[in-house]
């Protein structure tokens, strides 16, 4: 690992001493391992050994990013990058980069997690608790991912982490259109459940039996922990300060106002140990917990050094390659529980996943997106069947605005697309969110 | 490119007792810059080479990657996927269509070589579209473009005497205006994607095409109204028919998403295997998909397991006529791949793709498909759109759009909503027109997720009686 930091070093070395004001160099280690299966059996397995880097320099205030894909010839990256800085144009934006050294957590990967070689007892683990729950045919994948970054900065950082996590998705189906999704993070290998995924998937495609096309209109709904991670993900996935500029969140000009349910607090915290913790952002500021919207009101955007100076404030410590990004997402638990909140709707729905969030305005927040999976009729607090057919047709403020109340009991989820990043959610209810339908 | 490395890996993995093994070493050679609010906010200009080893060992299948090119490494990359293969605990054996051993070399020529011109040079052509923008005064509250260069060299070889080398440069635009006006605003956004060389910039208009772009979103927020509801004659133009034909056209006819190899991620579809020749549309109704179509963001002459391209009719006279296969797939439905095989990368398996997929454009000019419109809308984009798993249920929120009044076009509206099935927004077209443009996009599948080069398009089509509000 000492290794690597000292490349790291070396690369931020010579870029400075090519004229660089501001360097930063990752070296990384990526030793990924995924199992894919579909028809209840592995359908391929995939590694991945990935040794390579990334390097960041300004050249009076000209960016130029670089991937260093062959170490074999990192010096002729780092003197073609500088030159290419020397012909890009200059950003009158750039703010510099964080000054270090800084104080890092300790991080503390599972050897169990990191031993593992193989993942084939775990996903048949998923598989039959599917099947047994009622499912004919299971599609999914298990990841075992383990990676090293080795960072150093010419503003003084110098830092190494090593992670680890497992990661386990399963959707069950009886029919094309009776199906569940579960799914299942975890850092550690005592705390990772593939059946407990497999079960919840199978459990809700038996439970979606012979759905009826649904009828259009607005519906208290309950939200799943899939389906609410993807909405979560629409507000503070559009926080980040370069969304923000570009005309790609509906969150501009809202600091300090209302834009949720007063019971809704959002934040991003790669402290947590989940499966998207880490220790810095890519300027090597340490990452830290960001209250993105308090009780409904939006405290902040997510930043780098550069965009914190646009908009006068600090970093959150979320510098991404070209913006700002969330890296591991929260939403603060409520007091009630799911059982609870479905009693409380008295003619609505139950959305189990959802997927395709598409908008109409960023600026107004108009979007749809398509549920997927068990979608259920509640009357009366209870599940009265199963309907098909739907599209969630409203605006992303408005609904969480509409978001009344959310349960106490939480889980970790991420998914192909729409949960872009490792986010611990609760069971929400909103209120009269409206849906649509095909016309023909 | 270090050929004899691809040999290695095919020779290594079947000494480790694969029956099959292919290897692809590629080298991308990507300069990428973001342009936001008039501030070069981005510049990345990088190489990458690695290779990827797929083999098939007692009927299951292994990939292995590394992009680090050394015999000991690559060798490592054969033995991965065989040892993995070994661990995959099938019931049913993975076989592959039996297809010819191909020697092949093919590449894409350019105008001007992507090579040759000079970052500066690409920057400046594209802060220049941000300038005339700019001098419009048009009031774009938010602008940004992503520009992009790939330079792919690739060989391909596998166990049963597969050689081909190819070359394939490809560029790309994209663009995102926000345009506020009295505390109203419209947004739009276009892909245009580019086999060839630096050319692509003029052949496609870029400049003259955004700066219409964008006098078409002011001029929506400054007449447009919110279009009526009921049941109209409607007339697409070729990025509504693009997008259709790769939602519901495209989509559905992936034969792994049929056989429910991507139901975990991108879906399954409506179209079951045994529904060749099943109705979706109305009879005028071909969409095909081609990689062969020159200049094409997905234009190739082999795909990533060594088959040759070709023209496929996806759906045809209205019904359902081939599926997109690769190998594994065509052996699966005991039929032949028709080179439909694609993969971002090297560090990933390739998988049933679309390439550039499009309405075949027919006999009507635009002013012809006009005439037969008495009370109609004319819906020339779009901006929000989705479509469902199963490909069966999309929606079409229209970006510029027109009424159309006794076949003419009239006052601007706004947020035309089409939320329809897929057999009847086939079943409503009843006349298709004789041009015929292509935008790019990514499209997502596979895990993880592969955002692969594709093209879509159409000519304009007149559908019958559809329901807009």
């Amino acid at each position: 690992m000492d290794d690597q930091l000292a490349l790291a070093e070396q690369i931020v070395e010579k870029a400075t001493k090519l004229g660089a004001q501001d360097a930063v160099a990752d070296v990384f280690k990526n030793r990924n391992f995924e199992i894919r299966f579909s028809q209840n059996q592995m359908d391929i397995a995939n590694t991945w050994r990935e040794t390579a880097g990334w390097l960041f320099v300004a050249v009076d205030r000209r960016l130029v990013f670089t991937d260093i894909r062959d170490f074999t010839k990192w010096e002729k990256v780092v003197t073609d990058t500088v030159a290419v800085a020397r012909k890009s144009q200059e950003n009158p934006e750039y703010g510099g980069i964080a000054a270090g050294p800084f104080h890092y957590r300790q991080e503390h990967p599972d050897p169990k997690v990191i031993g593992l070689q193989e993942g084939g007892a775990l996903v048949e683990a998923g598989i039959e608790a599917a099947t047994k729950a009622g499912a004919t045919e299971t599609a999914g994948s298990f990841w075992r991912n383990e990676e090293e970054h080795h960072l150093a900065t010419s503003a003084g950082v110098r830092a190494s982490r090593h992670g680890a996590s497992l990661y386990y998705s399963i959707r069950a189906l009886r029919s094309l259109e009776e199906s569940g999704h579960g799914v299942e993070c975890s850092t550690t290998l005592s705390g990772f459940h593939p059946e407990r995924a497999g079960l919840k998937a199978g459990e809700i495609a038996k439970r979606a039996d012979k759905p009826q096309k649904g009828d259009a209109g607005k519906y208290d709904v309950l939200f799943d922990t899939l389906f609410l991670g993807s909405l979560a993900d629409q507000i503070v996935g559009r926080a980040g300060a370069f969304a923000v500029m570009a005309g790609l969140s509906p969150l501009k000009d809202k600091v300090g106002q209302k834009i949720a349910h007063e019971g809704v607090t959002l934040y991003d915290d790669a402290t947590a140990a989940s499966n998207g913790a880490r220790l810095w952002d890519d300027e090597g500021v340490p990452t830290q917990r960001n209250t993105v919207v308090e009780k409904g009101v939006l405290k902040t955007y997510l930043h780098n050094t550069s965009t914190a100076k646009l908009f006068n404030t600090k970093t959150t410590g979320n510098a991404g390659l070209v913006g700002p990004n969330s890296y591991a997402l929260a939403v603060e638990p409520g007091t009630a529980t799911k059982d609870s909140l479905m009693r409380e709707i008295k003619d609505g729905l139950y959305v189990t996943n959802t997927w395709y969030s598409r908008y109409q305005s960023y600026v107004t927040g108009d979007f749809s997106t398509i549920p997927r999976d068990g979608i259920f009729r509640v009357k009366n607090g209870e599940i009265v069947g199963a309907v098909k057919d739907l599209r969630l047709t409203d605006n992303i403020l408005g609904v969480w605005q509409r978001m009344e109340a959310l349960s106490k009991e939480r889980q970790e989820v991420m998914w192909w697309g729409e949960v872009s990043v490792p986010s611990v959610v609760p069971y929400g209810l909103a209120r009269q969110v409206g849906f649509t339908k095909s016309s023909m | 490119m270090q050929k004899d490395l691809a040999e290695l890996a095919v020779t290594q993995a079947q000494g480790l007792g694969a029956t099959y093994a292919e290897a692809r070493l590629e080298r991308h050679s990507t300069e990428y810059f973001i342009l936001k609010n008039g501030v070069l906010d981005a510049l990345s200009v990088s190489e990458d080479s690695g290779i990827g080893v797929r083999v098939l060992v007692n009927g299951s299948l292994g990939f292995a990657t590394t992009n680090t090119l050394t015999k000991d490494d690559v060798r490592g990359a054969a033995e991965d996927a065989v040892r993995v293969a070994k661990g995959a605990r099938r019931r049913d054996p993975i076989t592959f269509a039996q297809e010819p051993a191909v020697t092949a070399t093919w590449g894409v020529t350019e105008k001007r070589k992507l090579a040759d011109v000079d970052i500066e040079q690409k920057l400046r052509d594209v802060t220049d579209i941000e300038k005339d923008l700019v001098a419009t005064k048009i009031p774009l509250a938010a602008r940004m473009f992503q520009a992009s260069t790939n330079r792919i060299d690739k060989y391909f070889t596998n166990s049963e005497g597969s050689k081909i080398t190819s070359y394939s440069p490809r560029v790309r635009l994209f663009y995102f205006l926000t345009c506020v006006e009295g505390g109203d605003a419209e947004q739009t956004y276009r892909n245009y994607g580019w086999s060839g060389g630096w050319e692509a910039l003029e052949e496609w208009k870029a400049s003259e095409r955004i700066l219409a772009e964008a006098r078409s979103l002011e001029r929506s927020l400054k007449e447009g109204k919110k279009s009526p509801e009921g049941k109209f004659d409607l007339i697409c133009g070729p990025q509504v028919s693009g997008i259709a034909s790769h939602e519901s056209c495209g989509h559905p006819t992936e034969a792994d998403r049929i056989l429910g190899r991507e139901a975990s991620q991108a879906g399954k579809s409506f179209i079951t295997a045994d529904a060749i020749g099943n109705t979706v549309g109305s009879s005028v109704v071909n969409v095909c998909d081609d990689p062969t179509i020159k200049n094409a963001i997905a234009y190739y002459e082999y795909d990533d397991e060594g088959v040759k391209a070709r023209r496929r009719y996806l759906y045809k006279g209205g019904k359902i006529h081939e599926f997109l296969q690769n190998r594994e797939t065509a052996a699966k439905l005991h039929t032949r791949s028709n080179g439909a095989s694609r993969a971002t990368t090297y560090s990933l398996e390739a998988i049933p793709r679309m390439a550039n997929t499009f309405v075949e454009p027919q006999d009507h000019s635009f002013e012809e498909l006009l005439e037969g419109v008495k009370h109609g809308i004319y819906m020339k984009s779009f901006m929000e759109w989705n479509i469902d798993d199963k490909r069966y249920n999309q929606k079409y929120v229209g970006r510029e759009a027109y009424m159309i009044e006794n076949g003419e076009i009239k006052q601007p509206v706004r947020k035309v909503v089409l939320e329809l099935t897929t057999p009847a927004f086939w079943g409503a077209v009843e006349a298709v027109g004789n041009d015929l443009e292509f935008e790019a996009g990514f499209c997502g599948k596979s895990d993880p997720m592969q955002a692969l080069d594709a093209a879509m398009g159409g000519p304009h089509m007149r559908l019958r009686g559809v329901h807009l509000r």
